[in-house]
């Protein structure tokens, strides 16, 4: 159940069926652009007037983003992928409205659709920029936001646009269900693994993510090996599943039905899979959509493994020896996620030497694949090019092995290098850690 | 009326309101915004140091992030040190400053001054030509970027013509004066509607990225 | 006024009065450096004042303080700029005639009559407008007398502030509507010896340039003589260092006051005030205000009494008071709030079903 070039090409293969499941849209132009400008103005805040006020046009941003230096092209400038958001900030509610409108044009749908491969396939909502901006701005989330503008306005990307029609209509991602969650659980029982299944009460609560069942289900494993060995009272619950990034005006419903199955479970944490957009999802954003904060902990589980490894209640051994290994860390649970320890803790437990990268911890550079930009099929050599950034940094560091925690990172990087003929290992942090529990 | 007595009359009089009104509208209209509040728990709990030091920390010397842009980093920060002295510490500017607060301070030498201001329009020509040229500013630059900056060129050059004598179109020196009078003006009744308002903005903003990331425990 | 009538010639007049050969030459040396020519050009002088007929002058006051009169005339000892009073033919000057009255207006009419077109007409004063009462000479409005005498006249001197500008009655609010004389004459040749009051120098070197070249001194953008008001008082003030120093006064009383630095922040117009203050100075030679240890007050310059004020420095400027920015301000937070209470009816959060 290892990732495999077959699981690879099996992923890769589903896509462009992904892309064919949305035709065009049926609603007006007009329709359109209102959906997009009624999110914008939704969702725009005293927060982003204060950031689209201050802005100085002085172009660093573009110096901390991975696609603008892969290409040196001027219009993956990230403060520019929200130029749109502000036009509309700037004549509707900016304070001095009456006087922009005169100097400040309109959006138009066709400007949106230009926008498309900007803020898809040409961010990953990274975060880099944000630490850039000498005035502070946070430019990632604004560009969420114009991402929702244009899902809204049926903008998605078709691959994206397929996803999330799946996800509302059958409840799966790229083939994930309730089915095949059951299906995991029995083979890992088979192997010898419990997997305690839709309990009626528990103290955590694990979700799985679909590239975790297509991709990595060793994964999942690594994670049921580990819990058992803590002895705590878990359950995975085959009604939910953590999303890919994609249908991301979904994500408000299914961060709440997720909550509410938590309480439901009265379940003290709830503990995410090795993936990078569930992070900030459910950590930091999920207490503004239910109106309150959370009742429960939220822990990634290289997190949770990092800080039961610090805390000595979790004993690993030495793992076997693979010369120099280098963490990436990934933009979801570090830079926006603030993860950085934990995981670094369970690599010393390991005992491997880490070399890191120039660019690690909260500088680290994207793989370029999040965000769901490694569903578009047409941004392939955009990713490819964030995608040599990366090489370069993990190939000055001498090591053989890069490790990491977030599956969409791993799924990236093994695409990444066998499209480069790159020979580095990839390797998932619980993975290793559940195959070197101490005995 | 002479253009000076116009300039120091008048003139100065409306741009002041002018850049009063404006700036406080501006200000006023953002913060009253409705904002979002974040209900979630954050990982570290000290958010107002962490804004408070973002203010502080993004101005500090070239970061690893910054490897490519040293440059605009050292220019930027440069050009506002050696613009605040002369505009400071330029002893005939002292009873300027003393009218509004009523107390002054220790000045320079007006040869520190000038080379100082000297120094500040030299790097603003620079960065006005960088403006026009470099492919990415080329992108997103907008009049008020070029506006501002000529704006706050003029009083410089106008400053410096008068110390020099160097005074165009047959002017007078206290003509001349007037004028650099004028151009302040000018900057004061452009200031609120553009970006120079990062001079008060800069704040707010750097504190709302300083207290969202020490809620994500990332380093600001 | 009968004047002592003592030769034709300036030349004559002088020497009648017991000027010897050697101070006339003093005199005409002086002229010259004043003047800013060579010294060769001191015999020129003497030559030509030797053989200028004397120069019919009327002096008509106006709405003025006799300042201007006093301090060409004060004199505690008989001065090298008085002599020019004797080497012209002074028809009227009410301060210093004997005559008075009728008498005196008779002579002037025969004194104009007699050399009409040639003789000089120097004023001295403003001219009020509001009403033709506030100001008359026997009877007659200031503004009339102009007229009258101008009309004769070779060329027109104004002496001092007002004469040439308007001066302290001319002040905010100018209750009497004063004007200056080149306001009302604009047919003639009009030479501005401005300040309050002007230097001695300034008009004595005018008159003995007029006399010698027999033409108008090079005028500046103000019709002033450029011999005396071509540079700033900044530009030679013995001051001068201090200010680039950064050394100032900051009080009259302080050490820097003391010290003799810089009176800049004390409120000194020098650097827009064009004046020989600092070379010429006053009462022959001694001194002049900032030497004194008092800021220029820009009395050669028009308007300078509402210049805000003598103490406040050249750099300040109108502002209204913390009042009236207070209001602005305020008035800006209500346009503020407005915009942002108003935009908070667009921010509605849209619903779950975006797609």
């Amino acid at each position: 159940m290892s990732a495999t070039i077959a699981n690879l090409d099996a992923l890769r293969t589903a896509l462009p069926a992904l892309g064919q499941r949305v035709g065009r849209s049926t609603r007006t132009d007009d329709e359109r652009l209102a959906r997009a400008r009624a999110v914008m103005l939704g969702e725009l805040d005293a927060s982003h007037a204060t950031y689209l006020e201050t802005c100085l046009h002085c172009g660093m941003c573009a110096h901390a983003c991975h696609f603008y230096i892969g290409t040196n092209e001027a219009k993956y400038t990230p403060i520019y992928k929200v130029e749109p958001l502000k036009k509309v900030y700037q004549r509707e509610i900016g304070p001095m409205r009456w006087l922009r409108r005169l100097v400040v044009s309109d959006i138009s749908l066709s400007e949106l659709e230009d926008w498309q491969p900007l803020v898809y396939d040409a961010c990953t909502e990274c975060g880099r920029c944000d630490l850039m901006c000498p005035m502070g701005i946070q430019i990632s989330p604004m560009i969420g936001i114009m991402r929702r503008a244009l899902a809204a306005a049926d903008l998605l990307p078709a691959e994206l646009a397929g996803a999330a029609d799946e996800q509302k209509t059958l409840g799966s991602v790229l083939g994930a269900g309730r089915a095949e969650i059951l299906s995991l659980a029995r083979e890992l029982e088979t192997a010898g693994v419990h997997v305690p299944l839709d309990l009626a009460t528990a103290d955590v609560v694990v979700l799985t993510s679909a590239v975790d069942i297509k991709a990595y289900a060793n994964s999942f494993k690594a994670t049921a090996k580990i819990l058992n060995r803590l002895k705590l009272k878990w359950t995975l619950l085959s009604n939910s599943i953590e999303l890919l990034g994609t249908g991301e005006s979904l994500k408000e419903l299914h961060v709440r039905r997720i909550v509410e199955e938590v309480v439901r479970h009265e379940a003290k944490t709830l503990l995410l899979p090795e993936c990078g957009h569930a992070y900030p999802a459910l950590r930091f954003d999920s207490a503004h959509m239910i109106g309150e904060p959370l009742p429960f902990a939220v822990l990634s589980i290289a997190e949770f493994v990092g800080r039961e490894i610090m805390a000595d209640r979790l004993k690993v051994k030495r793992a076997p020896a693979m010369g120099p290994v280098t963490y990436h860390d990934p933009c979801k649970l570090g830079r926006h996620g603030g993860v950085f320890e934990e995981p670094r803790a369970a690599i010393k437990a390991l005992g491997l030497e880490l070399k890191e990268m120039e660019s690690h911890g909260r500088t680290n550079y994207c793989c370029g694949g999040g965000g769901g930009q490694f569903m578009i099929a047409r941004g392939a050599q955009l990713r490819h090019r964030a995608f040599e950034i990366k090489m370069r940094e993990v190939d000055d560091t001498g090591a053989g092995t890069v490790l990491t925690a977030c599956n969409s990172c791993r799924l990236n990087y093994q695409n990444g290098a066998s499209e480069s003929n790159w020979q580095k290992s990839v390797q998932s942090i619980i993975e290793l850690v559940g195959a070197n529990l101490a005995d | 009326m002479t253009i000076l007595e116009f300039a120091r009359g008048p003139a100065f009089q409306a741009a002041l309101w002018i850049f009063a009104f404006g700036v406080c509208w501006r200000l006023a209209g953002v913060f009253l915004m409705y904002r979002r509040f974040d209900r979630s728990k954050p990982r570290r709990h000290h958010l107002v140091a962490g804004g408070l030091r973002a203010i502080v920390m993004r101005s500090l010397p070239p970061h690893e992030l910054e490897k490519r842009i040293v440059f605009q980093h050292v220019s930027g920060y440069a050009w506002h040190l050696t613009f605040f002295i002369s505009l400071l510490f330029f002893a005939p500017h002292l009873p300027f400053f003393k009218q509004f607060l009523g107390f002054g301070w220790p000045t320079l030498p007006n040869t520190i001054a000038l080379l100082s201001g000297a120094i500040a329009l030299a790097i603003l020509l620079a960065l006005l030509w960088r403006r026009a040229t470099v492919p990415v500013l080329r992108q997103i630059s907008s009049l008020d970027d070029y506006l501002s900056i000529v704006l706050v060129i003029l009083p410089l050059a106008t400053g410096f013509m008068q110390y020099a004598r160097v005074l165009p179109f047959g002017m007078r020196y206290e003509t001349l004066l007037g004028v650099h009078i004028l151009t302040i003006c000018a900057l004061m009744v452009w200031f609120p509607f553009g970006k120079l308002m990062h001079l008060f903005l800069a704040f707010p903003a750097r504190f709302q990225a300083g207290a969202l990331l020490e809620r994500k425990g990332v380093e600001a | 006024m009968a004047t002592l009538n003592l030769g034709a010639t300036v030349g004559e007049q002088l020497r009648a009065q017991g000027v010897s050969r050697r101070g006339f030459m003093k005199f005409c040396s002086t002229m010259a450096s004043v003047m800013a020519l060579a010294p060769a050009f001191a015999p020129r002088i003497a030559a030509a004042l030797d053989k200028a007929k004397r120069p019919s002058v009327i002096w008509l006051p106006f709405q003025e303080c006799t300042g201007c009169t006093e301090s060409l005339t004060r004199s505690h000892a008989p001065t090298i700029e008085s002599l020019i009073f004797d080497a012209i033919s002074l028809d009227y000057q009410e301060t210093l005639q004997a005559a008075a009255g009728h008498q005196a207006e008779e002579a002037r009419q025969r004194a104009m009559q007699a050399n009409w077109g040639e003789y000089f007409l120097a004023v001295d004063g403003s001219i009020p407008l509001a009403n033709k009462g506030y100001s008359t000479i026997g009877g007659v409005s200031n503004v009339d007398l102009l007229h009258q005498v101008a009309k004769g006249a070779k060329a027109i001197i104004a002496i001092g502030s007002c004469a040439s500008f308007g001066g302290l009655p001319k002040a905010s609010p100018n209750p009497t509507g004063a004007v200056a004389v080149s306001d009302l004459i604009k047919d003639k040749p009009i030479i501005n010896i401005s300040g309050c009051p002007p230097i001695p120098i300034a008009i004595t070197g005018v008159l003995a340039q007029v006399l010698t070249f027999g033409q108008m001194p090079e005028l500046d953008h103000y019709g002033r003589p450029k011999a005396f008001f071509g540079q700033t008082i900044h530009d030679r003030c013995y001051r001068r260092p201090f200010y680039e120093r950064g050394q100032f006064a900051e009080t009259f009383d302080d050490e820097g006051a003391k010290q003799g630095w810089c009176l800049f922040k004390l409120g000194c117009k020098g650097p827009v005030t064009y004046n020989s203050c600092p070379t010429t100075k006053w009462n022959m030679g001694v001194s002049f205000p900032i030497e004194s240890g008092h800021g220029c007050i820009g009395c050669s310059e028009p308007d300078f009494w509402d210049w805000q004020g003598v103490y406040r420095p050249l750099s300040t400027t109108r502002w209204g008071g913390y009042r009236a920015l207070g209001v602005a301000a305020a008035a800006g937070v209500a346009v503020g709030a407005v915009a942002a209470l108003a935009a908070r009816r667009k921010q509605r959060p849209v619903g779950e079903d975006k797609t």
